[in-house]
């Protein structure tokens, strides 16, 4: 007869050194692991609990801020660290994210700084209310001899064929240029600028202003090349001024009639406008899908449009209760963040599924992923993506810039692999067992302020409101009179071509 | 207006390129299908039974204990095949009175084509094909790994049997030292008699004497850890989660106390309790004794979650079903009822022992087969999943008092001074022969027998100490790192760094159902009982609502006099019995005023009298 007993040793499940790694067994066998379910369930709803406990979005200001409200933020579109920000009190300030702390504070303006904006070559653009654009570069200028054209990074250089016009102030950061309108040089009530962008590919910047033209700049001339003036007949100011991204003639602009009008550069023609219920107050066009934009509206809302379709946009985004002031894509399209006059961030999932994050709040568009805000936070000005797609910065009214991270429980820093493994098996838990009404709680939980709470609840009674007499209306018209129209379906009021 | 004439060619065609061709899209599709390659529906059905066949075939090669493995993961129970099965047990249903008439020519349909529930019938064969599969890739993952194989007594001969096999035998020729030194016997006569038990690793073992001697034997080492005399009675000891804290129930009370010999608490709420058992997922303590109530005791918080009244008398088998936590308890009837935490009734009971009482029972790994001893001499085996007896075993000399199902399945009981092993397949079918036989001669009766988890090892606790014999093949040979506290050799940091894990995934004593897979689960929709059930839950509302609408007519309004302690009433009340005298000249002259006002009306009744007589049409000429 023979006898084979377990002979179990201890080097088999013990490690040799202190220093090894533990030996991990497995035990394939689904008798030897009970109640997989209910184990695998509690383990979702503690890793709905982990990740909110993480949530820790706030990363810090930005030191030695501006002494009124910030007004426009620059994010340099190649290069990770330079940021520009641009106040109230017409200084531009030139900051390190790194270090977060301010390079260089530029008295660039007398009066309000209205937009800043990066061109190439760390060369950029700031605009005021006084009706002057200045040139710029945010890094420090070089002795004359190492200013050469062959620098290797691309941006460290100024470029060589710019005309110097003002000469009385050496500052290593510039200005190295002066822009203005020429038929109103040195007028009192003078031009202001709205707005300013610089194209993606060649040497040309946009400007709006207030004489309801848009204006086409080439660096190395001191008047506009083109000017757009009086569009659709409306003597309306132009605010907001964005060129597509892809298409190297396309202009998008807001101005006060409320609307919202593309237009091609090349024919100085008007392409399509759209008129809404409220003025936009930002416009931007998504990075990685060029044919979709976005705005933000008056009536608290963000609306994002297909350019070939501008009577109705494909998706609204709730959730505001004051105008929405800024918005900025993610450099991967799919997400936004947008900065309230209610003095919250929101961000937004723009597709409809797989977001980066889309487990984390609402896995539908429309309402806010996340909500970001603090105590001492005011109205929120301007709002920017870094490029890495990780960091969100917000200028507000109470002089601070803010940098956020864009996913709130994620952790700043290499992960082990273990770290990692162990973050994507509780998200897919989450998402897995996210329609169970328990773990759906946690996961969308989010403290708001108190004064938004009550104004969203406010806003949730005055919709339903709304929809109840749009009812009545249609129950006692003629029949056939009257019919319900969608919510997008009322947001554009006219569209002109 | 804005053309396309200056869109890029990168971006994504307009509605109207891609509608424009819809003839060409239907009829390329139409030859993906034929050529049998159609990537975006999935495998074909014939496809799917021929990947099927291919993993049977692959089956049928295969060793027999390889077959075994893979077999049993693949019968399970599966949705879509029960799905199926409900479905046309429906359909052979003869009452058809509360189909609608759109369910009725569906039904009428259905049995008159032979094909019926196609769509889930394929849908059943794609699951059970890849359940299939995925259990063949199971057991080819399983021989990498799995690095320990389960002992085994092999038969040389046709004459030898395994039960010839004894202890000492095993000890002095068979095994290697490194096992043998599991055989044992302690004679320990003074607190006689022991029950042996072991914490779920199975390194410690927890000795208890019934006069109060509680001793913890480290089984790596061999040397006692903790040994303490408590000096009063002790009917049963259980570790905890771990094996650092045990649970001793004592003469009047429950008592925890730790690897030192300390005590940590005292649990008031359990008195004289006959029988413990720890639910490790659960971190609850479930006791039993001498009033019947069954308590639950969750022992990260010390909150007492549940207790039950069992309204059966005193009782002294309770053993937890490691699949789904439930409990089972042995009543002195024969019954065994089944217990959750949320449920004040019990939520099965079934007669097991006809005339005698239930001494033991043990349930398997799986949650399928149970064990009962009973004063009738018998072991009888049930069937789970149908609460049925399969088969039963009879033992001779004395009832089988203790009993328990190892991790492979082998089942040992003990009666008189016999424990009897009889193999896995002895659960699932009768068998005639035993596996393995030990005799604890002299020592007395048999008090307990546990087999300890992951090693060949049954511990036996009697009237003269303990014994501890080898059984080959009744552990798990493979341990597995992600179940807690079932590390044997889990060092101080590996033991808190688990504590921690544990009790994060804490489940909740609401979780404990009898089926465990309900959790998480969708409910499954069968239209015709969901029809029924929601017709059903009308009625029963309107019953209701009813039955509430006779009892409000019966039920008497009640007359509320409401402001009666106002201040104002209160003093008008006083005032009312003052005789005043302008009151008593008010009320003389409205007096009189009634009584003329009387006169007066019956004098003009006594006037005209026939207007009322006259019909109503004719009245008016009276008046006038």
């Amino acid at each position: 007869m023979k006898v084979k007993a377990l002979n179990r040793t201890k080097a088999s499940t013990t490690r040799a050194t202190p220093s090894d790694l533990r030996p991990v067994h497995k035990n394939l066998n689904p008798a030897s692991h009970p109640l997989p379910r209910a184990r695998e369930y509690t383990r979702a709803i503690t890793a709905a609990k982990l990740d909110r406990m993480f949530a820790n979005p706030f990363v810090g200001e930005l030191k030695g801020g501006h002494v009124d409200g910030v007004n426009c933020i620059g994010v340099c579109r190649t290069n990770l660290l330079p940021v520009v920000s641009g106040g109230v009190d017409g200084t531009v300030r030139i900051w390190d994210l790194q270090s977060r702390t301010m390079v260089k504070n530029l008295e660039a303006h007398s009066r309000c700084v209205s937009g800043v904006v990066f061109g190439h070559g760390g060369m950029f653009y700031s605009c005021g209310e006084e009706g002057l654009v200045k040139a710029w570069s945010c890094f420090p200028k070089q002795s004359a001899g190492d200013s050469s054209d062959e620098d290797s990074e691309g941006y460290a250089k100024k470029p060589s064929s710019v005309k110097r016009m003002e000469t009385d102030e050496e500052s290593p950061f510039g200005p190295f240029n002066t822009y203005r309108l020429p038929s109103v040089r040195s007028s009192h009530n003078s031009v202001a600028f709205h707005s300013i962008d610089h194209h993606w590919a060649i040497s040309q910047f946009a400007t709006a202003s207030s004489d309801s033209a848009v204006h086409l700049w080439d660096p190395n001339r001191t008047s506009p090349v083109t000017s757009f003036s009086n569009l659709w007949g409306s003597d309306d100011t132009v605010t907001t001024v964005r060129y597509n991204p892809a298409e190297s003639n396309l202009i998008a602009h807001c101005s006060n009639d409320r609307g919202i009008g593309l237009h091609d550069t090349r024919t100085a023609s008007a392409l399509a406008k759209t008129i809404l219920g409220m003025k936009s107050n930002c416009l931007e066009w998504n990075p990685m899908e060029p044919y979709m934009f976005v705005v933000g509206n008056e009536d608290y809302n963000a609306y994002t449009f297909d350019m070939r379709k501008l009577k109705r946009p494909t998706s609204m985004y709730k959730g505001h209760v004051g105008a929405v002031m800024s918005v900025s894509w993610s450099p991967t399209g799919t997400e936004f963040v947008t900065g309230s006059y209610d003095k919250t961030i929101r961000i937004f999932n723009a597709r409809k599924e797989g977001g980066t994050a889309s487990h984390m709040g609402s896995s539908s568009t429309g309402i806010a992923r996340d909500i970001y805000h603090t105590k001492r936070m005011q109205r929120v000005f301007c709002t920017a993506y870094t490029s890495d797609h990780k960091f969100i910065l917000s200028g507000s009214d109470d002089t601070n810039l803010r940098l956020w991270k864009a996913r709130s429980s994620e952790k700043i820093g290499q992960l082990s692999s273990r770290e990692e493994a162990s973050l994507q098996y509780r998200s897919a838990l989450v998402q897995k067992y996210a329609h169970l009404p328990e773990v759906k709680r946690i996961a969308k939980s989010r403290r708001i302020p108190k004064l938004v709470k009550k104004q969203t609840a406010e806003a949730i009674v005055q919709k339903e409101k709304k929809r109840r007499k749009e009812g009545n209306v249609v129950k006692h018209s003629k029949p056939g009179t009257k019919s319900f129209t969608d919510e997008r379906g009322k947001v554009v009021v006219k569209t002109v071509d | 207006m804005f053309r396309s004439r200056h869109l890029p060619t990168s971006f994504p065609p307009t509605n109207h390129i891609t509608m424009s061709s819809p003839p060409a899209a239907k009829k390329q599709k139409h030859t993906n299908n034929t050529a049998g390659n159609s990537i975006s529906r999935g495998p074909s059905h014939s496809q799917i039974i021929q990947r099927r066949q291919k993993a049977k075939d692959a089956l049928s090669s295969l060793p027999a204990d390889k077959k075994a493995s893979v077999l049993e993961r693949y019968h399970g129970s599966s949705t879509a095949s029960h799905r199926l099965h409900t479905l046309r047990h429906d359909d052979k249903h003869e009452d058809t009175s509360n189909l609608s008439s759109y369910q009725l020519r569906n039904l009428q349909k259905r049995r008159s084509n032979p094909n019926t529930h196609r769509g889930i019938q394929r849908f059943a064969e794609c699951k059970e094909t890849k359940r299939l599969e995925n259990a063949m890739e199971a057991m080819h993952a399983e021989e990498i790994l799995h690095d320990y194989n389960s002992g085994l007594i092999e038969v040389e001969t046709d004459m030898e049997r395994t039960t010839q096999l004894t202890q000492e035998k095993l000890k002095q020729d068979m095994l290697e030292e490194n096992v043998a030194r599991n055989i044992y016997n302690l004679e320990l006569q003074d607190y006689s008699p022991y029950i042996m038990r072991y914490d779920r690793s199975g390194r410690y073992s927890l000795l208890c004497g019934r006069k109060g001697h509680v001793a913890v034997i480290d089984q790596h080492t061999m040397g006692l850890s903790t040994e303490f005399h408590l000096g009063e009675v002790t009917r049963d000891a259980c570790f905890l989660h771990n094996g650092t804290m045990m649970a001793v129930a004592q003469e009047r009370n429950v008592f925890i106390y730790d690897e030192n010999g300390a005590e940590v608490h005292r649990l008031d709420g359990h008195k004289r309790v006959f029988g413990m058992e720890f639910l490790p997922y659960h971190w609850l303590l479930a006791t039993i004794g001498h009033a019947g109530f069954l308590q639950y005791q969750d022992t990260s918080t010390g909150e007492i979650v549940s207790q039950h009244r069992t309204k059966m008398g005193p009782c002294h088998t309770l053993r937890q079903n490691p699949h789904n936590a439930v409990l089972h308890l042995g009543h002195t009837n024969g019954t065994v009822t089944l217990w959750s935490p949320s449920s004040s009734e019990y939520l099965v009971k079934m007669l097991c022992h006809k005339g005698s009482a239930v001494t033991s029972l043990a349930i398997d790994r799986s949650g399928t087969y149970m064990a009962t001893g009973g004063g009738d001499n018998k072991v009888r085996i049930w069937d789970l999943r149908m609460y049925k007896e399969t088969h039963y075993y009879k033992t001779y000399g004395g009832p089988p008092v203790c009993m328990d199902i190892s991790q492979t399945g082998i089942l040992g009981v003990g009666h008189g001074c016999h424990a009897n092993f009889w193999r896995g397949e002895g659960l699932k079918v009768k068998v005639d022969d035993m596996y393995m036989k030990h005799e604890c001669s002299g020592s007395g009766p048999l008090e307990s027998a546990r087999f300890r988890p992951f090693e060949d090892v049954c511990g036996i606790g009697h009237a003269g100490g303990v014994s501890s014999i080898v059984i080959p093949g009744s552990g798990e040979p493979n341990l597995d790192s992600n179940e807690h506290f079932t590390n044997p050799y889990m060092d101080n940091k590996q033991r808190r760094e688990t504590e921690v894990r544990s009790l994060l995934e804490k489940l909740r004593p609401d979780m404990i159902a009898l089926d465990p897979d309900v959790i998480g689960s969708i409910e499954e929709s069968n239209l015709i009982q969901k029809q029924q059930r929601l017709r059903d839950l009308a009625e029963s509302a309107d019953a209701k609502k009813a039955a509430e609408k006779e009892a409000s007519k019966s039920k008497k309004q009640k007359k509320k006099m409401r402001g009666r302690n106002k201040i104002s009433k209160k003093l008008a009340r006083k005032q009312k019995n003052v005789i005043d005298e302008g009151t008593e000249k008010l009320k003389e002259a409205r007096e009189q005023e009634r009584v003329e006002k009387e006169r007066e009306q019956k004098n003009r009744n006594d006037g005209d009298d026939h207007d009322n007589d006259a019909p109503a049409a004719l009245r008016r000429f009276f008046n006038a």
